[in-house]
């Protein structure tokens, strides 16, 4: 469009020409969004691929029914059925306490808490999720293992009990925050209805909000239950790693290795090709599986419950088997019977028959009370959740912060590690972790926004925008020691990159691609429509719409989320445990072809393997987690910054 | 202020002195107004005239607004009802309310209804079955639905639903039913039958309706009260104030010549 003012024949012959220019733009796009599809057909086949020798020498039925996991053993046997036994166990002990927890602390925030409590708590939950794994793992070693071990007067604490504990504070966040939001977003009328009626506000939340909220809520236990089979430093820190199944079965207190604890150890041991090797493939192929169907059920049941919500059908659970399942009495005598024979397992009958007297008391009495008096109760424990909440986040904190102070010093923040790292310094992790950060960032963040623009500004529905989808969140539900799985076999072996940064950066960069995905996609979907048609309506072609009307409008959120995404790739380990991470190095990478070292894998290291390094660890642990808190505050306070002058 | 003189009934809610703030803006001044029992009472007014306020104020809807505050005196069959020691509760049952927007819960039909009398501690099937099908009678919505009871109260039409929401304070059995532009967010056929039904309520209810539409007034109500500005300007039987207001400004209202 370069005249203006002249005849209509300027006009008509410019139309090819950015008609041309869109079609082009819109194939870039389209080829950032398939990205995230080959990605996963990609893992998929190197994962199968490698893991098929290992079928034909063990035999698939060997493999996942054996029950004896002993891969240096002469013969060795490969059975995966401890392991599968190990993550469940740690699974759902790790739901067993984030769930009522946190249900209870977003009941609270979103319910009673006074925005001033809001404003405090909020940023808690966010730091408490911005705390990398190995950190969780690091604390749960030498905090929690050890005050088990001495509470319990038990030989060793490291356990399933350790394990649940430490992924159900990990997982606290993510289920918390998308249930409050699910909480926060049921409309005020429905509460105001309730109220009007005479409901007692408890009755409103317990009747009308949380049912109304239960998609929601259902996807965040699920996110939350994928985020703890996935974890995999934390849990390989402190289960102990005893592939043994537990006996009998309940007792948290056996040692368990996980699935992926188990390729977190012995991946980087193995002998490329050996038949060990194959079987590690197989395992991960199985942990992919596992995450895969987990997500897709969640995505099912998600579906299926906001079908319901808008139209004319009864939702899922009014009526029905699974309402009466749902239904609390049911509910809370199946947990106690749970409860029960696990404390039954753990420490003996007399206990469990302890337990399970008080919890009947409790069954029995409850329903007794008045509505008044319920309320009252409710309040209690969803109080006490939060309380519990903020009283884990500062104990994690006060232990990090206290005792990784003294280890701070110039000579530590930029000297090379000594000693293996019992002195001396970290700054080529701090130099290592910054530039695995910027080339994954590099890598990620034009591909994620692009097919997020793809997704939500070119094509809505389809076949291949759902395929583009599910790969989205087949990508955000692969575990990420999967991720680095993938990596060695395809980025260091395949293509032969070696070891090196280059390799880490494009692991790391893969791994936080769905998060740049689906932030950027939310941040253009909160584009008013208006806006859109607004200046479409003016003349402009849909990219020049885009470029100057949508993407600026929604800056705020696609900072918000890089940074996430950043704060993320800056403290996970499992992804470069085996594709670029050294443990000591005296000097700086010169070039994307060499390994670097890392702060969060020489946290791991210097913890498991390193005796006497006691200060350096939690020196390296604080630096950690500044550097990620910081990179968080900096997003929070980017969107805050954002959001007030948006609303101007 | 005008004076009221109500002789020829009793009156159910009284206001007196009542001012309110949102923040620092206030929203109520001075308001009086003593509510007969049995009979249909309209608040009409310019947007943001605060007659909405005026209705929340009277089952302490406005509770739920974080900085509002209250000074002045309602008193609900001569309690007053923002004594510290009142139970809020226990008022909403006796004074129910129906919103602008028709809110019903996403549940079923059936189990919409049935929420009142179950919160209230009713579990008797049969007494539930009763209750749900005499206030569908009531709210003349029972012939539209017996057949589909467990159905999605969201798959009902805009009217339907208000009408389920009307039904669902019934189940409660009120004394009172505030009602905040009911109206509004619906066709002419479905605000007819509301219109309808809000005269046959008042056999056995007191309903006090806020209205932007001052025919809708006149039809509907036995006594109207004008709003100006948080003000109550002119209270008074309605044909009173739509034929002979006493205010000026009121006049000025219903004749359209405004501002």
């Amino acid at each position: 469009m370069t005249t203006m003012t002249g005849t209509t024949a300027p006009y008509l012959a410019g139309v090819r020409i950015p008609a041309l220019r869109e079609r082009v733009i819109e194939l870039l796009w389209l080829c950032c969004a398939l990205i995230a599809v080959v990605a996963v057909v990609f893992i998929l086949a190197f994962l199968v691929v490698d893991s098929l020798p290992a079928f034909r020498e063990t035999g698939i039925i060997q493999f996942v029914l054996g029950s004896t996991w002993d891969p240096t053993f002469d013969p060795p046997s490969y059975g995966i059925l401890p392991l599968v036994a190990g993550t469940l166990l740690v699974t759902f002990g790790a739901m067993a306490f984030s769930v009522p927890l946190s249900i209870g602390a977003a009941i609270y925030l979103a319910e009673l808490a006074p925005s001033r409590v809001q404003a405090f708590v909020r940023p808690a939950i966010e730091l408490l999720a911005g705390i990398p794994s190995v950190v969780y793992g690091f604390f749960g070693l030498v905090v929690l293992v050890e005050w088990l071990r001495v509470t319990l007067s038990v030989p060793s604490g490291e356990s399933v009990l350790a394990g649940s504990i430490l992924l159900g504070i990990m997982s606290l966040p993510t289920i918390l925050s998308v249930s409050e939001e699910a909480l926060a977003s049921v409309g005020r009328d429905l509460r105001e209805g309730s109220l009007a009626l005479g409901a007692t506000r408890w009755q409103t939340i317990g009747q009308v909000v949380v049912p109304a909220a239960l998609p929601g809520i259902t996807a965040a236990v699920i996110l939350g239950m994928g985020r703890a089979i996935g974890e995999t430093m934390a849990v390989l820190m402190v289960t102990g790693n005893a592939a043994v199944t537990p006996e009998p079965l309940l007792n948290v207190l056996s040692p368990v290795r996980t699935l992926t604890g188990t390729l977190g150890i012995e991946m980087g041991e193995v002998a490329i090709g050996s038949p060990h090797y194959h079987v590690l493939f197989a395992v991960a192929t199985v942990l992919l599986m596992v995450t895969l169907a987990i997500n897709l059920g969640a995505s099912r049941i998600l579906e299926r419950l906001n079908a319901v919500g808008s139209g004319r059908r009864v939702p899922l659970l009014a009526g029905g088997f699974l309402s009466r399942l749902l239904s609390g009495p049911v509910l809370a005598g199946v947990v106690l019977v749970i409860v029960a024979a696990t404390v039954g397992s753990t420490a003996g009958p007399v206990p469990a028959l302890g337990a399970f007297a008080v919890g009947a008391t409790l069954l029995i009495a409850v329903p007794r009370l008045s509505s008044r008096q319920k309320e009252r109760f409710a309040f209690v424990l969803v109080r006490a959740a939060v309380a519990v909440v903020l009283l884990v986040l500062a104990v994690i904190l006060f232990d990090i912060v206290s005792k990784g102070l003294p280890a701070l010093s110039w000579t530590f923040l930029t000297g090379t590690p000594q000693d293996l790292g019992r002195s001396g310094g970290i700054f080529p992790a701090i130099v290592g972790t910054l530039s695995l950060v910027a080339g994954s960032i590099a890598f990620a963040l034009p591909l994620g926004v692009g097919a997020a623009i793809y997704l939500v500004e070119y094509r809505q529905d389809g076949r291949l925008v759902r395929a583009i989808r599910s790969g989205v969140d087949l990508l955000n539900g692969t575990p990420s020691i999967v991720f680095g799985l993938f990596g060695f076999s395809f980025l260091v072996l395949y293509l032969d990159l070696g070891v090196s940064m280059l390799a880490g950066q494009l692991t790391l960069g893969l791994m936080v691609l769905p998060t740049i995905v689906r932030t950027t996609e939310e941040a253009l979907r909160n584009v008013p429509q208006a806006l859109r048609e607004g200046s479409l309506a003016l003349g402009a072609s849909r990219w020049q719409t885009i470029n100057r009307v949508v993407l600026p409008t929604a800056a705020a959120g696609i900072v918000t989320g890089t940074i996430l995404s950043v704060g993320r790739a800056a403290g996970e380990t499992a992804p470069i445990l085996f594709t670029a991470a050294i443990f000591s190095q005296r000097y700086l990478p010169t070039s994307l072809f060499e390994p670097v070292m890392a702060l969060p894998y020489h946290l791991f290291v210097l913890s498991t393997t390193v005796p006497g390094s006691e200060l350096n660890r939690y020196g390296t642990a604080l630096v950690l987690v500044l550097l990620v808190c910081g990179i968080y505050a900096v997003a929070i306070a980017v969107r805050t910054r954002f959001q007030t002058t948006m609303r101007q | 202020m005008t004076e009221i003189t109500i002789n020829d009934t009793m009156n159910v809610l009284e206001a007196c002195g009542l001012n309110l703030w949102y923040g620092s803006q206030q929203a109520l001044q001075e308001v009086g107004i003593a509510v007969p029992a049995l009979q249909v009472t309209s608040l009409i007014g310019p947007s943001g005239c605060g007659k909405s306020t005026l209705l929340r104020c009277f089952n302490r809807m406005n509770d739920l607004v974080a900085d509002c505050r209250i000074t002045g005196r309602i008193a609900y069959r001569g309690d007053d009802i923002y004594h510290p020691g009142y139970d809020v509760v226990e008022l909403r049952k006796r004074v129910g309310m129906v919103f602008q927007k028709p809110n019903p819960f996403p549940k079923s039909i059936y189990d919409n209804v049935a929420y009142g009398p179950r919160v209230h501690g009713e579990t008797d099937r049969a007494r539930l079955d009763e209750c749900v099908e005499r206030s569908l009678r009531q709210a003349a919505l029972w012939d539209e639905v017996e057949d589909r009871l467990g159905d999605s109260a969201l798959g009902l039409s805009g009217g339907q639903q208000q009408r389920l929401c009307i039904a669902r304070t019934l189940a409660v059995e009120p004394d009172v039913i505030l009602m905040d532009e009911p109206c509004s967010a619906l066709d002419p056929i479905a605000t007819a039958k509301i219109e309808d039904l809000i005269d046959t309520l008042k056999q056995r209810y007191t309903v006090i309706i806020v209205t932007h539409n001052m025919q809708q007034a006149s039809r509907v109500s036995d006594w109207t009260g004008f709003m100006y500005l948080g003000r109550l300007v002119e209270f008074g039987r309605t044909l009173q104030v739509f034929e002979a207001p006493r205010e000026e400004l009121t006049e000025r209202y219903i004749t359209g010549r405004f501002g």
